[in-house]
């Protein structure tokens, strides 16, 4: 076990490096405008040239991978040239991350929570109209693309409980349609696959011998199909680490939440180079660290999992 | 008098037909009955009267027909052929992609319907020769117009087909690319070890991450996008053909088949395609929606096309900054509800095609 | 023959599936006596109808299947009657436990099997939770698991397939049943083991005084095993009688097709025997014996009325027109003679041992 989630960790911090290598070089590609802002039109040659080298850009891409690395270990990321001239990019994520954070952790409670249950009652009462509704409504939300699912959210749901666009941190009403929003999607996900998994558990042999030996249906239905459903949702867990991510770049736009999602919209219209890079990075950290966990979990749960290697299809 | 006559012909010929028909009924009825009794009686042994009441000569060998024993054992089961009768019984699937086929073809014929607007030029009233925007629906311009005058009917279709291109090209890229990969991957031993370490690293990274990298660093246009999207998308499709390759290696039925003497032709198109077939429309089916909801996330983003290319990523986007203003929501509506019926459209019937193609469903 | 208490007794049970809309016959008309401290085997093709028999004993027929009419009779009750789960919670386990077939997948993966027994014993014998850890500690040293209380802490994909067979009839015995149905428990392993653990079951039925019902194809397994034996063809029991009445003097031609395909009678150099044909489908109605299709030796008769029981001895009945005294006198096949001749040969081979 140990040497699974030795092995586990290893695996994670080399994709983290290899990963953070790859999008650095990738971004060297970018076009220039991103170091200069608006007035790169009117720069001459030289003066772009010498504010590149101020910037450090002017080295061999090895020299500033090497730099890079060394600066993020002390804890700098760099400074921001459009967003916040000059500015150190920390700063600026600081005041950022709490938000994004509290969301996304509270949205990634609230999908489990009503995942998990609802998945639950899909497959006890299967093939009535409540799974019916259920699969209808899965289906809805897993089609639509985010963006046009969080506008119908926001449009209709804003108007039906007179809720504010506008959030407000003190104001605990403000917090539901985000909310709501960005944990939809793993919602879907959550109830779709627990229903999957129980109905196929249901089916097994092993709940026909301990409805033979005597169990009760109830206790059936929640010590041995549940439980046994229940653990492989641990998979899904770096998937919605993704949606939540990804959903609240949607969100935080839609609402006005002055977090990292917003951040990156912004960043991304103004063109400034190195605070894209930095978010990007930060999101794929957090994506690897999502798949680490998820792995985590589905080993601390499943006691096969040690004995047989991933991959391994026999 | 001789009008009534005619009047209770009818009546009488109505009645007589009506009492045939409860006749047949009544007869159908009692012949099923029957045939139940029948059955029950089946199980019930006959009486020691009624067997010594029987026929000596019945006791007589019936002698024995070898092919009628093996009759019994026939089955006319063809894959597809239970695949589609599957699918078409679903009648949500049925009434979807008939719609869908429908709207289409309408998207890519409509311009060449009479009396439609070109998607990009202004239209300016006649007599002040303003711009004639933000109209609500009319009889002249079905959708209405957009913040600058242009024809809102014209833009959601020329949206729709660039849309639809996309998706479709990113789909069909994702689809050759991902089973021409996926194939090596499987087949060649060595390939399989490099690619798998290479997948486990890259499936790490968000594709949603490097589609916004990729797109901020090409410049946004159709074929920049269409790339983009191509990079992320093949790695599934791959991987899942990888494994149904590793497993149809080992498997058990193929070895069967090859003692059997099968040509390795036909051992993939009976025993490897029907599988692999079925997840692999499924893959494509939500890749296109998936491509359209793609470019709608760039386009939110700020990635998008160019917002004077009509796509339904930057119609919507536009339809979004006036969403608040009750009269001018119409320019979200139109596009937003196309959007999501291709979407939806497209999820329901690949689900609909892959339970269908299900060999567990088939009985 | 002493008269025997009849434990449970079936009397003449229809049950029906119904399959895509049509509606399928599976148990036409089936009586069966089951003795108490007996070994009873259950031989037949599958589709014959033998398991699905059997789970009506324990309520675990399918959804889409009902019983149409007919009773079975135990300890006072009629379980074809039952509906609810309440009234079969008395009987499940308690009364009557079942061994399924396979041992890979009769067993909860994420529980250990020391919680896989305990349950039974805690739900059928109202043990506490330690009580219960030490009872089946015990059980598992009873089917021959060694180091139980090593072995009570892990986990199904820990054993070999033999002794998760052995951890599946220790939780069925743990629940203390009168009656153990033991549903091929021997097809999924090895032949090696095969024997073991059909030692197994004979010790411990003789140590708990459970009354077995075997469910098996194989006559190997039966000839082991069985004190009586009841051949099952398209949903009807055609033949019963004791192992020696079945296996010397068969008198349905479907035994005598079954007892011809044994390999062991085959002679080197010849094809092996195999029954033309397959089971009929049991959608329609069958007009007559259901074997006569199938069958060279068929009357006339086998076409149109299905033969009643005919009495060869006050133990051993047939359902074939041939023991009519109007039917031509018919010889089993040469082939099984030569049953006759192993036996003696392997009789002669243990004195020698």
């Amino acid at each position: 076990m140990l040497e699974y989630i030795a092995k586990r960790t290893l695996g994670a911090v080399v994709s983290l490096f290899i990963v953070i290598t790859l999008i650095f070089l990738l971004l060297r590609m970018m076009p220039m405008e991103g170091y200069f802002g608006a007035e790169y039109d009117k720069l001459s040659e030289e003066t772009r040239a010498s504010m590149l080298a101020e910037k450090g850009l002017d080295k061999p891409v090895l020299t500033q991978l090497v730099e890079f690395y060394k600066n993020l270990l002390k804890g700098d990321l760099g400074k921001s040239w459009i967003y916040r001239p000059n500015y150190p990019i920390a700063k600026i994520l600081e005041k950022k991350i709490p938000y994004s954070l509290k969301i996304g952790l509270i949205s990634m409670a609230v999908s489990l929570l009503v995942g998990i249950p609802l998945g639950a009652m899909m497959a006890r009462f299967k093939g009535k109209l409540g799974d019916k509704i259920g699969t209808a409504f899965i289906a809805i939300v897993e089609a639509l693309p985010t963006a046009v699912l969080m506008l119908f959210v926001q449009l209709y749901f804003s108007s039906w409980f007179n809720l504010s666009l506008l959030f407000d941190k003190d104001n605990p009403s403000t917090w539901i349609l985000p909310i709501l929003s960005i944990s939809l999607l793993s919602i879907c996900t959550y109830a779709m696959w627990m229903r999957r998994y129980m109905i196929d558990n249901i089916n097994m042999d092993y709940v026909k011998l301990a409805r033979a030996k005597g169990v009760r249906g109830g206790r059936i239905m929640f010590l041995h199909v549940f439980k046994n459903a229940f653990v492989p949702m641990a998979q899904f867990l770096p998937g919605s680490v993704l949606s939540t991510i990804i959903g609240s770049i949607y969100v935080e736009h839609l609402y006005s939440i002055p977090g990292t999602g917003g951040l990156l919209i912004d960043v991304i219209q103004r063109q400034d180079n190195t605070m894209v890079q930095t978010l990007v990075l930060l999101y794929a950290a957090i994506g690897i660290i999502g798949m680490f966990l998820g792995d985590l979990l589905m080993a601390l749960l499943d006691p096969r999992i040690s004995f047989v290697k991933k991959g391994d299809d026999r | 008098m001789a009008a009534k006559k005619p009047l209770f012909n009818r009546q009488m010929r109505r009645i007589s037909e009506l009492d045939a028909n409860i006749q047949a009924g009544l007869a159908r009825e009692e012949a099923e009955r029957a045939k139940q009794a029948e059955a029950e009686i089946e199980t019930v042994d006959y009486t020691p009267e009624q067997i010594a009441a029987l026929d000596p000569a019945l006791f007589e060998p019936a002698g024995f027909n070898e092919e009628d024993a093996e009759r019994t054992g026939y089955s006319n089961y063809s894959y597809w052929a239970s695949t589609f009768k599957n699918f078409w019984r679903n009648k949500v699937a049925r009434v979807l992609i008939i719609a869908l086929i429908a709207v289409l073809l309408f998207a890519f014929l409509q311009p060449f319907f009479p009396g439609q607007h070109d998607p990009v030029t202004i239209n300016n009233d006649p007599e002040t020769g303003i711009q004639l925007m933000n109209l609500a629906p009319s009889s002249e311009y079905w959708f209405g117009t957009n913040a600058i005058g242009q024809d809102l009917w014209a833009r959601v279709w020329a949206g729709t087909r660039v849309s639809v291109f996309i998706g479709l090209v990113v789909a069909l890229s994702d689809l050759v690319v991902g089973v021409i990969i996926g194939m090596i991957w499987g087949y060649v031993r060595k390939v399989d070890k490099v690619m798998t370490e290479i997948y486990n690293v890259i499936s790490n990274v968000p594709q949603t991450l490097i589609l916004i990298l990729v797109s901020y660093i090409l410049r946004p246009s159709i074929t920049t996008i269409i790339i983009s999207m191509c990079m992320v998308g093949w790695m599934a499709m791959a991987r899942f053909i990888r494994n149904q390759v590793v497993i149809f290696r080992d498997r058990d039925f193929n070895l069967a088949s090859r003692c059997l003497g099968t040509s390795t032709f036909r051992i993939i198109t009976k025993n490897l395609l029907p599988q692999m077939v079925s997840v692999i429309m499924l893959q494509t089916a939500l890749a296109i929606p998936g491509a359209i909801g793609d470019e709608v996330f760039l386009t939110y983003i700020g990635l998008g096309l160019p917002t004077s290319q009509a796509s339904l990523g930057n119609l919507v986007e536009a339809g979004r900054v006036l969403m608040m203003q009750k009269e001018l929501r119409y320019q979200l509506i139109f596009p937003a509800a196309v959007v999501a019926f291709i979407t939806i459209a497209f999820y329901i019937i690949g689900n609909a095609f892959s339970d269908a193609a299900d060999p567990k469903n088939h009985v | 023959m002493e008269n025997r208490e009849i434990i449970l007794s079936v009397k003449n049970l229809n049950v029906r599936f119904s399959l895509r809309g049509k509606s399928l016959h599976a148990i036409r008309g089936v009586s069966l006596d089951v003795f108490k401290g007996e070994s009873l085997a259950i031989v037949g093709e599958s589709g014959s109808g033998k398991s699905v028999l059997t789970k009506n004993f324990i309520g675990l027929l399918d959804k889409n299947g009902r019983i149409d009419s007919g009773e079975i009779l135990y300890a006072g009750m009629d379980l074809a009657k039952f509906t609810t789960e309440k009234e079969w919670a008395k009987i499940r386990g308690k009364k009557i436990a079942m061994v399924m077939q396979d041992p890979m997948t009769s067993l909860n993966p994420l529980k250990t099997i020391g919680w896989q027994i305990s349950e039974a014993l805690i739900l059928n014998r109202g043990m506490k939770r330690a009580e219960a850890k030490a009872a089946a500690i015990d059980i598992l040293r009873d089917v021959g698991i060694n180091e139980p209380q090593r072995r009570y802490r892990q986990y199904p994909h820990e054993f070999s397939g033999g002794m998760r067979q052995r951890v599946v009839i220790a939780i069925a015995v743990a629940c203390g049943p009168e009656i153990l149905i033991c549903d091929e428990p021997t097809t999924a392993l090895d032949v090696t083991i095969q024997s073991q653990i059909l030692g197994l079951i004979k010790t411990l039925c003789r140590k708990y005084e459970m009354t077995t019902i075997y469910i098996t194809h194989d006559l190997g397994v039966v000839a082991n095993v069985a004190d009586r034996i009841a051949v099952m063809y398209a949903g009807d029991i055609v033949e019963i009688g004791t192992a020696d009445e079945v296996f010397f003097n068969p008198q349905h031609p479907y035994t005598w097709a079954l007892l011809s395909s044994l390999p062991q009678l085959g002679e080197k150099g010849k094809e092996l025997y195999s029954i033309k044909g397959t089971p009929p489908k049991l959608f329609g109605v069958i007009k007559g014996d259901a074997f006569a299709p199938r069958n060279p030796q068929a009357l006339k008769i086998d076409y149109l009325v299905r033969p009643p029981y005919f009495e060869v001895s006050p133990t051993h009945k047939a359902r074939t027109w041939l023991l009519d005294p109007r039917a031509p006198k018919i010889e089993p096949p040469e082939i099984i003679k030569r049953l006759h001749d192993l036996e003696q040969e392997g009789k002669a081979g243990e004195a020698d041992e």
